[in-house]
Formats: C-alpha cells, sequence, structure tokens
C-alpha cells in the first residue's frame, strides 16, 4: 500500500535564541528569566518617561485642535481630516491609561469613535470633537490623574451632556 | 537562578508614533536588549528586513532576532507586515518570532492575527512586565512552526488540555500524513 500524501508538516528548531540569551560561559539550560534587578530598573525608567507624558499629550492636543479648526474652516474637507483625527485619538487611547491618566484613554476612545467613518460629519459633530479637545485639554493642564475624583466625574459628565446636546440638534 | 542575556539580541521595532516608539525602545534597551533598530511602518520594515539579509554590512545588523510591530499603522500595517514575513516569497525567514502591538483586543481581531501566524500579542498599555513575559516566552518557550493548506505559524495549541466529546484529532505523529522536520 502507498503511502498517503503528507498534509500537515511541523518544523522543530533547535532554540539558537536561548543560546544566544545564555550569555558566554553560563549554561544554558539554568537560564530561567529576565534579571528581577534588571525589571526593576527596566520598571523606574518608565515612570521617568511617564513625567514627559503630560507634555507629550500637550503638543497631540495641539494637533487635534489644528484639525478642529481645519474642519471648521474647510467643510469640505471634513472627510480626511476626521480621518487623521481618529487616527490621533487610537494612538492616544494605548498610552493614557500607562501613565496615569484613564481620563486621557476614555475621551480618546469616544472621540476615535465619534470620529469614525459612519458617525456623520455635520457642524454638529465637529462641535462634538471639539469638546473632546477641550476635555482632554482640561485632564492634561489641571493634571487629573487616575480616575479625577469629583473633577474628573464633572469632566465626564460635562463631555456626556455636550454630546447629547449636540446629537440632538442634528 | 541566572537572568536572560539580552546583549547579543536584536529587535526590530515597528510603531510609527514617536512616544511608543521611545518608549519601546528605552524599555528594550534597560531589559538589556543589545540591539534595537526601528522603523515607521511596515514598508520601511520589509526593506530594511531585505536589506538585513542582501547586505548585513550596509544594513548593521547580521540578523533580526525578533520583530515587535504595531498593528495599525499606514500605508503599510502590522498585520500586512506579518503576512508579508510569514508568506511573501521574499522573506528570508518565514519563522521569524512576531509580536503584535495593538490596543485591539476584540476576539475577531485576535483571532485574525494569530491565524495570520503571529507569535505573541503585546496589548496597548503595556507594562515592563508584559514585554519582559513576552521576550522570555519566545527565548524559553518556542512553540514548533505547523504548516497545513489553511495555516503556517507558529503552533497554536500551546498546551494539550484534555476535553469533552470524541477525539477528532485524528492524525498523529505517527501517521502517514504527518511529517515532523527538525531544523
Amino acid at each position: 500500500m502507498s503511502k498517503k500524501p503528507v498534509r500537515v508538516r511541523y518544523y522543530r528548531f533547535k532554540n539558537r535564541l536561548k543560546e544566544k540569551a545564555a550569555g558566554i560561559g553560563s549554561d544554558s539550560k539554568e537560564i530561567q528569566a529576565i534579571d528581577p534587578e534588571a525589571l526593576a530598573r527596566a520598571e523606574a525608567a518608565l515612570e521617568q518617561m511617564a513625567e514627559d507624558y503630560p507634555d507629550w499629550v500637550k503638543s497631540i492636543i495641539d494637533k487635534l485642535a489644528a484639525e478642529h479648526r481645519r474642519a471648521v474652516d474647510t467643510p469640505h474637507e471634513r472627510r480626511p481630516i476626521f480621518e487623521r483625527i481618529r487616527r490621533i485619538a487610537h494612538d492616544m487611547k494605548g498610552q493614557g491609561g500607562t501613565f496615569g491618566y484613564p481620563l486621557i484613554t476614555d475621551f480618546a476612545s469616544s472621540l476615535h469613535d465619534f470620529a469614525g467613518p459612519n458617525v456623520g460629519m455635520t457642524d454638529n459633530h465637529v462641535e462634538i470633537i471639539k469638546a473632546h479637545i477641550d476635555s482632554m485639554r482640561v485632564v492634561i493642564n489641571e493634571r487629573i490623574e487616575g480616575d479625577g475624583g469629583q473633577n474628573g466625574q464633572m469632566l465626564k459628565k460635562g463631555l456626556q451632556q455636550a454630546i447629547e446636546k449636540y446629537t440632538r440638534m442634528k | 537562578m541566572a537572568g536572560l542575556d539580552l546583549e547579543r539580541m536584536s529587535v526590530l521595532v515597528v510603531e510609527d508614533s514617536p512616544f511608543i516608539r521611545s518608549l519601546l525602545i528605552n524599555s528594550l534597551k534597560i531589559l538589556g536588549v543589545g540591539k534595537v533598530v526601528t522603523k515607521d511602518h511596515g514598508g520601511e520594515a520589509i526593506e530594511f528586513i531585505k536589506l538585513v539579509h542582501s547586505d548585513p554590512m550596509k544594513a548593521g545588523l547580521m540578523t533580526i532576532d525578533i520583530i515587535m510591530s504595531n498593528w495599525d499603522m499606514s500605508p503599510v500595517d502590522g498585520m500586512m507586515l506579518l503576512r508579508w514575513v510569514r508568506r511573501h516569497k521574499d522573506s528570508p525567514d518565514r519563522y521569524k518570532p512576531f509580536v503584535m502591538i495593538t490596543a485591539y483586543s476584540e476576539p475577531n481581531r485576535v483571532t485574525e492575527a494569530r491565524d495570520m501566524g503571529v507569535t505573541e500579542f503585546l496589548t496597548k498599555p503595556f507594562t515592563i512586565n508584559a514585554i519582559a513575559e513576552k521576550l522570555t516566552s519566545i527565548i524559553l518557550h518556542p512553540r514548533q512552526f505547523v504548516h497545513t493548506k489553511d495555516y503556517f505559524g507558529p503552533d497554536r495549541r500551546r498546551q494539550n488540555l484534555p476535553f469533552d466529546g470524541e477525539n477528532r484529532r485524528k492524525l498523529t505523529e505517527e501517521s502517514d500524513e504527518v511529517e515532523v522536520i527538525r531544523v
């Protein structure tokens, strides 16, 4: 009887990365993880970088504000402008939480949704975009970290009210 | 317990956001990764991967050990890069460990990348521990590659878990239809 044709191939490799990571003269069987001290140093460095985060976000919010102005001035350009706003928002929402600003993540996430292709591009939508940008600016200028307690709740509520107001006006 | 020595490792980081890029570079460097090269999007990464293969002197790098790529970039995004690495005829190493960095964690997006042969996911916002975990898993517990008519990539079955019902796993390593290749 002839053999059936091969349908599955498993490729098993010699672990060269592990050999590479064992360091000179040490036994690759013994290595188990990244040195905890290196981890602690890296964590500290990330915290250091986190201190620059508000400045970075500020520059991004300025970019968003510039896009918003363009959306007001050149209504026929709104499709690509909204697309750019959406991309920026996507980027912001990924990192806010890491640096202690979950409100930035929340607002950026909402902005990302409102700048989406199926939401609309009327003047009221442009106002909703602006309300998001304003809210984020307050978070950064006032350094509202974490959930922001009462101030954070007020900001969230304010944005929600603005969204509802302009949504009703459609 | 000896720690991993990443001094001889080289990682290609593909990320369009300057802030996140510098964050990743610094995190990797402090974890001890010897060489970190960054590219702005998938297209640049593909050119660089080809250059490393064809002219390592000019590329300034002999090999790329691990690729870490953002998903959402333009014009060439992380999924397109992953597809190229795993499937394109010009790809010099289709088995390259590939970490997808993403703010998307919807199950269907995860499945999409897994079925394209992603090695690990790094979800934004990421932590140092998460990066270290992915590197450790890639270096210490690499998975075999599976090649079928529908799939090419690291074995999607990470564990052999017990299951209820009929055993529909017809093929075993002893079957004629299965070939084990040791590289």
